[in-house]
């Protein structure tokens, strides 16, 4: 291994493959902060581009470049405007938003970008010493093991349950459930619930949903309220552009990132979850982890709310290249656009990728290596200036922040149903925030919604019913485990109610 | 008494059913009747745990908006107690505006309604700079344009739909 590592350092550490890390990194980063745009479509677009260099390993550290900067991007308007513009962000707006409203948003990109780093490195290190043996566990997971994985990210709603709302969390779930049933899915082929709009045929799409329920509200309750929208006096504007983190929030997160950078990296490497369930699972660990005092900053600016599915969600999407590397099975949508690149560069990934082609499998782990540490040293400088962009006036900020939600849904469609459906879960949002029902649970139940039906579908199928529940020790440990993480909360709830 | 959290929970309750109502009635294929597991399986099953769930938020007491050690339990509640506090105004008119700058989208393509959008919102919002906010206005919305259509090649159509492209 440490020839192989050798190899891959001498093929990615030439200045050319440098200079185009950092390129991929800055372009990522740019095209990443527009909602709408995520990992996958950046760097589905830049392939064509990056064809063009020729050199297989050069095309792939670019690419890697790309993939790290888009994931950055994507936390950054998380954080400052609180538009997730990719599923694996949206748990990084629950701590990162609050803690920008705070005047925090320069610490907020700051433990973003550490805790990004942090994840992706410890995540290249797994992928180096683990790899192949982690494939063959991959491959034992079967449709009732992922059903059951789903419920496990499902029950990290609870997280989101604050006092006495875990029913109103969990009713939020079920709409979100109810609304990844529009559309057609992969396991029935003929549309449901489209109420005869042609627009609705293929379902609902995320950037939709995910902007109409946190950006839309934003821009309201910014243009309502002058007090929680007024211009930064300097001493604030200063506070918003610090990065300094002290020792105390330092020793808080580093737990946090080695457990969470472990869990993402193994969820990672199960084909088809990848950094979204991640994400929702490590905040919802971290927050039961986290002391009492502790667990009621969550969702307020929590700097472990914050560090934990930033983390995860980096960790998972290195871990989603164990399945590409070693059985040339994209373990998601980023890698199995990037096995499009592979097979581009007439590349076969597989078992026979590290026999046959070691340098280009080495220097691509390395170019992921490459690619956290280039991140890390061009964004840290662009924090203080990208957490200004909150110093705006509000006459400017308030339509420029509605106006990237709607390009974020309105990009590649064209359709204008996706902006009025867009509105109208604004406005549904605002009406839902009124009465205290948490949001989040809707969109995580949205985004398993799919993949929960159609694990279950195929489960069902291959048993024949739902016996694959207690015949197979694996579906019914994640049942169980998933079980406990919905009753602890109610637990602990009704525990701290009988102490009153 | 019928406050906003119980509206909304009878909302619920209604789509809940509405949902069940179209998911038993389901026309389901011949062979789709034999199936294990049919298109409206787990559309049923999620309407009767919703209006399950919603019948108990809609029965169950409501938890104090304010705590006695002060905790604040709905933090978005003193937008409706004191509603004189804020500007409702804008905030639906910025609403509205984007409801026109949606509909505006295909036939006044996407320059001039991004344009107009932006100018107008900032004028709604109480800027009079004019010189400042028509200038940004047109520059981000060209840039975006630009990124968008050129750099990436996701189309994006500038102009009217009557104006060839």
């Amino acid at each position: 291994m440490l020839d192989g590592m050798l190899l891959g350092l001498e093929t990615a550490f030439t200045f050319q493959n440098l200079f185009f890390a950092a390129l991929g990194c800055f372009i990522g980063t740019i095209i990443g902060m527009l909602p709408g745009l995520g990992p996958m479509s950046v760097v589905a677009i830049m392939i064509p581009v990056s064809l063009q260099i020729g050199d297989p390993s050069t095309t792939l550290i670019l690419l890697a470049g790309v993939y790290y900067g888009a994931i950055f991007g994507g936390s950054t308007s998380s954080i400052l405007i609180n538009a997730p513009g990719e599923a694996a962000v949206v748990a990084t707006a629950f701590d990162g938003y609050p803690m920008a409203r705070k005047g925090q948003a320069g610490k907020a990109l700051t433990i973003a970008a550490i805790s990004s780093f942090s994840g992706g490195t410890i995540g290249v290190v797994l992928l180096m010493l683990f790899a192949p043996a982690l494939a063959n566990f991959a491959i034992l997971f079967w449709s009732a093991e992922y059903f059951a994985l789903m419920l496990l990210g499902l029950s990290a709603v609870s997280a989101f349950a604050g006092k006495g709302k875990v029913l109103k969390a969990v009713m939020m779930t079920l709409l979100g459930l109810m609304l990844a049933t529009v559309g057609e899915s992969s396991l029935f082929h003929a549309p449901r619930f489209t109420l005869g709009i042609m627009d609705l045929q293929s379902g609902i799409n995320f950037v939709t949903l995910a902007m109409g329920l946190f950006a839309v509200p934003e821009a309201f309750f910014l243009a309502i309220d002058k007090i929680r929208s007024k211009k930064s006096s300097s001493k604030e504007s200063q506070e918003i552009s610090n990065l300094r983190i002290n020792l105390k929030e330092a020793k808080a997160i580093a737990p946090v990132i080695v457990r969470q950078s472990i869990q993402g990296f193994l969820i990672g490497v199960m084909p088809g979850t990848g950094a979204t369930i991640a994400s929702f699972l490590g905040y919802a660990v971290e927050r039961n982890l986290a002391s009492p005092e502790e667990r009621e900053e969550f969702g307020k600016g929590s700097i472990k709310g914050l560090a934990a599915p930033e983390t995860a969600n980096n960790a998972a999407s290195t871990g989603s290249f164990v399945p590409l590397l070693t059985l040339g099975i994209p373990g998601s949508g980023t890698t199995a656009v990037l096995l499009g690149a592979f097979i581009a560069l007439n590349l076969q990934p597989g078992p026979q990728l590290l026999q046959e082609r070691p340098e280009v499998f080495w220097s691509v782990i390395m170019s992921m290596y490459f690619g956290n540490i280039v991140l890390l040293v061009l964004n840290l400088p662009l924090v203080p200036y990208i957490a200004r962009l909150l110093a705006i006036p509000r006459s400017y900020l308030i339509p420029f922040v509605l106006f990237f939600a709607m390009a974020g849904a309105y990009i590649g469609q064209n359709n204008s149903t996706e902006l009025l459906l867009l509105l109208g879960f604004g406005v549904l949002a605002i009406i839902l925030r009124f009465a205290d029902y948490p949001l989040p649970p809707l969109l995580i139940g949205f985004v398993l919604g799919q993949m929960f039906e159609d694990n279950l579908g195929r489960a069902m199928r291959n048993a024949n019913g739902i016996e694959f529940i207690w015949e197979r020790p694996m579906t019914l440990t994640l049942i169980l485990t998933a079980a406990v993480f919905i009753l602890v909360p109610i637990l602990r709830d009704w525990l701290a109610n009988k102490r009153k | 008494m019928l406050d906003l959290n119980r509206a909304v929970a009878l909302a619920l309750l209604g789509f809940s059913s509405g949902y069940g109502y179209l998911a038993y009635f389901y026309h389901l294929l011949p062979f789709e009747k034999f199936l294990s597991v049919r298109p409206n399986t787990m559309p049923i099953g999620l309407a009767i745990a919703g209006i399950i769930c919603s019948l108990v938020i809609l029965i169950q007491p409501q938890v104090p908006e304010v705590e006695g050690d002060g905790t604040v339990n709905r933090p978005d509640a003193e937008y409706l107690q004191n509603p004189q506090n804020y500007n409702w105004g804008q905030g639906i008119g910025l609403l509205l505006l984007a409801v026109v700058y949606t509909l505006s989208l295909r036939g006044a393509g996407f320059l001039f309604s991004t344009s107009a959008f932006l100018v107008l919102g900032g004028i709604l919002l109480g800027e009079r700079r004019y010189t400042f906010l028509i200038p940004i206005s047109i520059t981000a919305s060209v840039l975006v344009w630009y990124l968008v259509d050129q750099v990436l090649t996701v189309y994006l159509r500038p102009w009217p739909g009557w104006v060839y492209y």
